[in-house]
């Protein structure tokens, strides 16, 4: 049972303050923000105590979405909650912004009033509450050069109209209320993110994928949605069709409004979508990847003759050569030993749009790649003056991690066929789908 | 005046406000403005302006001038600005109360609204406002809408009725809302159901003996087919109502299972933990060999492993809860293992749960594949997390026998790095090896030795010292090794100081001629020149060992050590089978007890796993192999070690726990066994026998010559302990008291030692304390707390421990209790749950009560009424029992069971038998009448008891017995 609902600035105002049950007070609030704000870093912020209150908080947008219970409630039905609530209003107002907030908080209020009542979860389907809300959002949509990319010279199309821009997805579902000229569009957009380790002999150790299927749509009216997945997608390590080549993973779950009579034999998810975002299919492998992991690292260390560390840094990318990779950051952890303050760092770098930093703090070296196409190979010098290495302390230069991002592709090799809506789209339709893969945790050791 | 403070006051949020047109106003007389925007013709005028006054709310500015305002302009068709309004209402209506009385009209016009939207808003708005007057006004539109013909509404209105019992649970019940809301489980909308289940629970919590929530075979058939129909939220009701179900037998509970099996795969984390919950509950009534219990187990780890891809707060809280699922049911993680490998991205707090998940589950199978993480993760960043992982190896070697040597190379790597902190950590955790495996590793001290300069950190020291002393005789230079750490004796922490006189002392032992000079400058640097009690008793124990009968000190300090055992970072049993029962609650996360954390009246119940039975029997019965006993006294759980017991103390085993994980020890934990010389230990040494005690008091008697004076004071506590002996030596003659017994060993409670009893003296009921401070810090702060019980026990005043209780003082406190407390049967009758808090933690233990000091002055019946009763109550209700080895006569008899307050009505003699017949007053008002048989010559008494509440009568039995045999 939820006593409180709040939600704060990153500065700690109060954007939002709805109380349910009448048994806690509102100075709740500024004691909540006061003991996250004083937090050591190894306490768990999650579930935070306070007399006889207890504090769940995520943070989106920057923002701190905070709900109070007095009693043993479950703290996962809260942070589902409360992570529904940030989709449900990013639905709503368009995205998740301290001016969003502010700018609608008649409707936040409207909204939060319906979802939940004396503490009681009702409902949040997108699609119940549109029968209820009836404050109009307030778009805060910030200026995108984004949009202005679109238009090409003398107004002829540009190439980047074939793809979405980024911040097309960020509206709310229901401006469109009443007016014709709203856009029918529907994203499809499958998201994975993989974690690998390889270790130090180059084998590979561990490595996973986690992936999701997540559909924004903002058609009013759409009956039937049919997305089609490889035919030769299988679930489960028994179940191998075909030649081998499937696409295969070992888990999946689903939305509950996902119909399956169609996806054991034809790999056919038929769902009716409520406008706004919706995670309709949930999958996992594990360490069974259908292709090498995207990335190998060849490195060596030493230390030379003035008693510096060398480490030198041979990044390969397995990806087909069409393929390439976005922001790719390198962090070599150093040794444990680095004291911070002496260190310099020197570098040699492959080529001039790199660059790399030493980040006393963490302990690490920043290596950043911005573009980095399929099957290139880029190579890195880093020079550290270190003082009081030993030949022991090489020992102890920690793993190297990479944060990437490859649009385009798939690590599962998960694609959809097709999408049908049914009935017919009257009018201009448009349906896009975007696949992108993140990297989760990518470790390589050294 | 405070017409213009508050100006500024708005002035000020104006400026700080600057993003939105709601939060900005900087004009003068902003309440007046408003007014008149309120009162503007214009629709869109008066909707602006409402919500300015409500983000004039929300920034918590007093807005509640414009109440009347507001009010008026309630009666509208539009729903935007209704909504509007009544959110304002709801936050005001509190402190104007007499104002909001304006309201009620239109929310009794609204729920007759033919818009069911209007209608429910209506019901739900009223049911928020809070003020009494308003409630009798609710009652006729709730009842209309709990049957309205939308569903909306009448989810609503469920919703409406525990707010109503929230605010006037009196209310509810005379008009007959409860009912209803039992009728709205059939709802034929899943909804509805959803919230009546809800809302019943929350109200039957408040009534723990009501049979609100009516669970049989039926309606649990109808909340499992509502279940497949209801949102996600509305599963999690039912499933949380499920798991207070206790299913008759295995059948149902294993159908129960297969109904409840498909929520697992569902998306929402909350719906999944709440179907865990169920599933881990009445799987415990499953036997182990079905084909049935093995496909469950194997259902169960994939959702748990799902939840590890969530976001982190998802992960945090999943991994605690997997944490007790692994320690109950290590079976269905056993294969996971890799995905608790800790990714590089993870936050501190999720890598430092994954880590006390992965040696949970280390296993002769896994245990290189764990050991290869876990000496990456020593090369992390985070030194937290490092040390961690440093001790977490050790922590494989001492659970994984055959993987011990592969540890102590993996560490031995470690201390190569000669990384401070990771040399410090590998040290403490190679100790702990030692002591698993004696005389197996010593090959690696000599490696250990090269690190001595780096040691800055006490427990890495103590450790160092401890590893030099029980080795001293394979360390050819171990007296130079010590007599390095002895120049700065002073400056080292007791624990180090501790440690470095025991090693002295077994130095000596083993090489006595050349370490004489050493082992005296060590014992007058702790006897003559410290300060501290504890090292000083321990110096003078080893001075007298050494100097009376050097072969016993030998005996003594090197006697074998017993082994330290696996795991002692497990959960108490019993508080786990507790906590399994709230999986997906806060419990969960904290490790706790709701009853820890939650405020009184709400949620306290203690819940337990049900025993497993079999189709015939009934749930009564009792598996003895499922539950651990009820009593605090059975649940000791066997894995601790023995590490309180004397021999250890003076052995000084107890130099630290092997535990790593969990939250860091307390130094008070550390030593808690190594300062109870004087105190505690010499106490079970002697073991009551008054003599003993003596000779010891007159041995210390004898070392004055040595003792400085300042000694005596803190010792005076101890030896006096030695002397009052506890049970019941210079109590008055009367009631019956038993004697103290252990309650809440140190082990557990991180040093502090509670034993007791209870009296009744002249009417009160008394519980007697015995609080000993085991610890090396002060203790602070006692307070007390008692778990509902049979007989409504409660503190009638708070604990009285007025000064801090120092290391090793004891103090005796006596609480006086009432019988008005909130009442749960419990089993045994008699028996008590109490939690004790200290500056340190929250402590839990349960104990049994006699119940003779229930038994009231005034609890002698007359000779009719007696007879009237006895011949009432029907004789199912008797039962008989024997008294053996009694040898009084009935008059004695009856004296002793008078003093308490059993009181003896009539006698009869028949053949040489005296009847005694007897009646007891309860506290609670009821009566135990009760006839002894006592038969010249015969030590064998025979006693029935008759008793309209009949389970009461083994209890009243014992006592008879209790009190007759002392």
């Amino acid at each position: 049972m939820i006593s409180q609902v709040f939600i704060l600035s990153s500065k700690g105002d109060h954007l939002i303050y709805k109380d349910f049950r009448g048994e806690a007070g509102c100075d709740a609030v500024n004691k909540f923000y006061e003991m996250v704000t004083t937090l050591t870093g190894d306490q768990p912020p999650v579930v935070m105590k306070h007399k006889e209150l207890h504090y769940v908080h995520i943070r989106q947008g920057g923002l701190y979405w905070v709900a109070t219970t007095k009693a043993d409630s479950s703290p996962f039905t809260i942070i589902e909650f409360l992570n529904r609530l940030t989709a449900l209003i990013k639905d709503y107002c368009g995205c998740l912004s301290e001016k969003s907030v502010r700018m609608n908080f008649a409707l936040i209020y409207e909204v939060l009033d319906e979802v939940v009542d004396f503490g009681y979860i009702q409902t949040t389907s997108t699609d119940i509450l549109k029968n209820f809300i009836q404050t109009e959002a307030v778009s805060a949509k910030p200026l995108s050069l984004f949009d202005l990319s679109n238009v090409g010279l003398f107004g002829a199309d540009t190439q980047q109209n074939k793809v979405a821009p980024s911040v097309a997805a960020t509206r709310p579902i229901m401006s469109s209320r009443g007016e014709q000229g709203g856009k029918n569009e529907i994203f499809v957009d499958v998201i994975e993110r993989i974690s690998v380790v390889i270790g130090a002999n180059g084998v590979l150790m561990k490595a996973d994928i986690e992936g999701e299927i997540r559909v924004k749509c903002y058609m009013p009216s759409c009956s039937e949605m049919r997305i089609g997945l490889n035919e030769e997608f299988s679930i489960g390590k028994s179940q191998l069709r075909g030649y081998g080549a499937a696409v295969r993973v070992d888990e999946c779950s689903f939305h509950q409004a996902v119909r399956l009579d169609e996806f054991d034999t034809y790999r056919i998810l038929k769902l009716c979508p409520s406008q706004g975002e919706q995670t309709v299919m949930q999958y996992q492998l594990c360490d069974d990847l259908p292709t090498a992991p995207p990335f190998r690292l060849f490195s060596s260390i030493e230390r030379d003759t003035g008693g510096r560390l060398l480490i030198y840094l041979k990044l390969r990318c397995d990806l087909p050569p069409k393929r390439s990779v976005l922001h790719l950051n390198n962090n070599p952890a150093l040794p444990l030993f680095s004291y911070s303050l002496f260190s310099s760092l020197s570098q040699e770098l492959s080529s001039p749009d790199q660059s790399a930093e030493l980040q006393p703090q963490n302990k690490a070296v920043h290596w950043e790649i911005p573009r980095f196409p399929g099957g290139a190979q880029l190579s890195a010098l880093f020079k550290l003056e270190v003082p009081g290495l030993s030949s022991a302390s090489l020992q102890e230069v920690g793993s190297i991690s990479l944060s990437f991002e490859l649009p385009k592709y798939t690590c599962t090799g998960l694609q959809i066929r097709f999408l049908r809506l049914s009935p017919i789209q009257p009018g201009a339709s448009q349906r896009w789908v975007r696949y992108v893969t993140h990297s989760d945790s990518y470790t390589i050791r050294i | 005046m405070e017409w213009a403070n508050q100006l500024c006051e708005n002035r000020q949020f104006g400026s700080k406000m600057t993003d939105s047109k709601y939060f900005t106003t900087t004009k003068k007389g902003e309440i007046f403005e408003l007014k008149a925007e309120l009162n503007s013709d214009k629709k869109e005028k008066k909707k602006e302006a409402v919500k300015k006054v409500i983000a004039s709310m929300t920034v918590g500015k007093d807005v509640s001038a414009l109440f009347p305002d507001v009010v008026n302009c309630m009666q509208t068709d539009n729903l935007e600005l209704k909504k509007l309004v009544y959110l304002y209402l709801m936050n005001y209506a509190k402190s104007q109360p007499d104002m909001a009385i304006m309201a009620v009209n239109t929310f009794v016009k609204d729920c007759e609204d033919p818009n069911p939207l209007i209608r429910a808003l209506a019901v739900r708005t009223m049911g928020c406002i809070r003020v009494d007057k308003i409630t009798e006004y609710l009652c006729e539109p709730l009842r209309k809408c709990l049957k309205d013909e939308d569903p909306y509404v009448r989810k609503t209105a469920a919703v409406c009725v525990a707010k109503l019992h929230d605010i006037n649970a009196q209310l509810v019940e005379d008009q007959g809302f409860l009912d209803t809301l039992k009728d709205l489980i059939s709802d034929s909308n899943p909804m509805v159901v959803a919230n009546a289940v809800a809302a019943l629970s929350e109200i039957a919590e408040s009534h723990p003996n009501s049979n609100l929530l009516d669970l049989n075979p039926q309606s649990i058939n109808k909340l499992l087919t509502a279940l497949n129909e209801c949102t996600e939220w509305g599963q999690i009701f039912i499933l949380d109502c499920l798991a207070n179900y206790a299913p008759r037998d295995d059948r149902e509970s294993q159908s129960i299972c297969e109904r409840v099996t498909p929520r697992l795969s569902h998306a929402n984390s909350a719906v999944v933990l709440s179907a865990v919950k169920v599933l881990m509950k009445f799987m415990e009534m499953l036997p182990k060999d079905l084909d049935y219990y093995g496909t469950l187990l194997k259902k169960l780890a994939p959702p748990l492993v799902t939840l590890l891809s969530a976001e982190p707060e998802l992960q945090y809280v999943a991994l605690r809860n997997i944490n007790l699922i692994v320690q109950k049911r290590p079976e269905i993680l056993k294969h996971e293992m890799k995905v608790f490998f800790v990714k590089y991205n993870d936050p501190i707090y999720v890598k430092l749960e994954k880590l006390d998940i992965m040696i949970r589950l280390a296993s002769q199978a896994n245990i290189a594949q764990v050991l290869a993480e876990l000496k990456e993760y020593a090369t992390e960043v985070d030194v937290d997390f490092v040390r961690k992982a440093v001790r977490a190896i050790g922590r494989c070697a001492i659970k994984v026998e055959q993987s011990a040597e592969r540890c102590v190379s993996t560490l031995l790597d470690l201390i190569q790095t000669k990384v401070n902190y990771v040399v410090q950590e590998a040290i403490v955790v190679i100790k702990d090896i030692f002591r698993k495996y004696p005389n197996k590793y010593e090959s690696v001290i000599a490696t250990l030795c090269e690190n001595l300069d780096s040691l800055d950190e006490p427990e890495a020291r103590a450790a160092m010292i401890w590893i030099v002393g029980e080795y001293a005789e394979r360390i050819d230079n171990a007296d130079e090794l010590l007599e390095s750490f002895l120049e700065g004796f002073h400056d080292e922490s007791t624990q180090v100081q501790l440690q470095l006189l025991t090693a002295i002392v077994k130095l000596f032992l083993k090489k006595p001629t050349e370490t004489q000079e050493l082992v005296q400058q060590v014992l007058s640097l702790a006897t003559q020149d410290s300060d501290n009690p504890d090292l000083r008793d321990r110096g003078y124990i080893y001075w007298r060992l050494l100097s009376t009968d050097p072969v016993a000190a030998k005996e003594v300090v090197l006697a074998e050590k017993p082994l330290i055992s696996e795991e002692t970072d497990l959960i108490e049993p019993t508080l786990l089978e507790e906590l399994i029962c709230h999986i997906g609650t806060l419990a969960s996360v904290y490790h706790k007890p709701p009853s820890a954390f939650v405020e009184g009246s709400r949620g306290v119940m203690h819940k337990r796993l049900p025993a497993r039975t079999g189709s015939g029997e009934s749930t009564e019965s009792p598996d003895v192999g499922t539950i651990a006993g009820g009593s605090g006294t059975e649940t000791a759980p066997s894995i601790i070690p023995s590490q309180g017991d004397l021999l250890g103390d003076l052995l000084n085993l107890d130099l630290a726990p092997p535990t790593t994980t969990g939250p860091p020890p307390p130094t008070s934990g550390m030593q808690m066994g190594g300062m109870d010389l004087l105190g505690g230990g010499l106490d079970s040494l002697l073991g009551g026998d008054i003599g003993g005690s003596a000779a010891m008091g007159a041995g210390f008697g004898a070392v004055p010559a040595v003792m400085p004076a300042s000694l005596n004071a803190p010792m005076g506590g101890g030896l006096g302990d030695l002397f009052d002996l506890g049970g019941g030596v210079g109590m008055p003659l009367g009631a019956y008291i038993p004697p103290k017994t252990v309650w809440l060993p140190a082990m557990k409670a991180k040093g502090l030692e509670i034993s007791g009893t209870f009296a009744r003296r002249a009417g009160v009921i008394q519980m007697e304390l015995t609080l000993t401070n085991k610890a090396m810090s002060v203790m602070t702060d006692f307070a007390i707390q008692f778990n509902r019980n049979s007989f409504g026990l409660a503190p009638a005043g708070p604990l009285q421990v007025l000064s801090p209780l120092s290391p090793n003082q004891t103090i005796e406190v006596s609480l006086p209790l009432s019988t008005v407390g909130p009442v749960m049967k419990m089993e045994p009758l008699n028996n008590l749950q109490v939690a004790v808090k200290n500056n340190i933690d929250v402590f839990y233990f349960s104990c049994q009560y006699p119940i003779s000091m229930l038994f009231v002055e005034d609890g002698k019946m007359e000779r009719q009424v007696f007879l009237a009763t006895w011949k009432d109550i029907p004789n199912e209700n008797e039962s008989q029992f024997q008294i053996k080895d009694c040898h009084l006569n009935s008059d004695a008899a009856s004296n002793k069971l008078q003093a308490s307050n059993i009181f003896t009505i009539a006698k009869r003699t028949v053949e040489g038998q005296d009847m005694l017949y007897m009646s007891i007053k309860l506290s609670n008002g009821i009566w135990v009448l009760a006839e002894l048989r006592v038969q010249t010559g015969n030590p064998n008494y025979t006693i029935s008891v008759k008793c309209r509440a009949p389970e009461v009568s083994q209890c009243v039995f014992q006592c008879c017995e209790a009190v007759l045999k002392n």
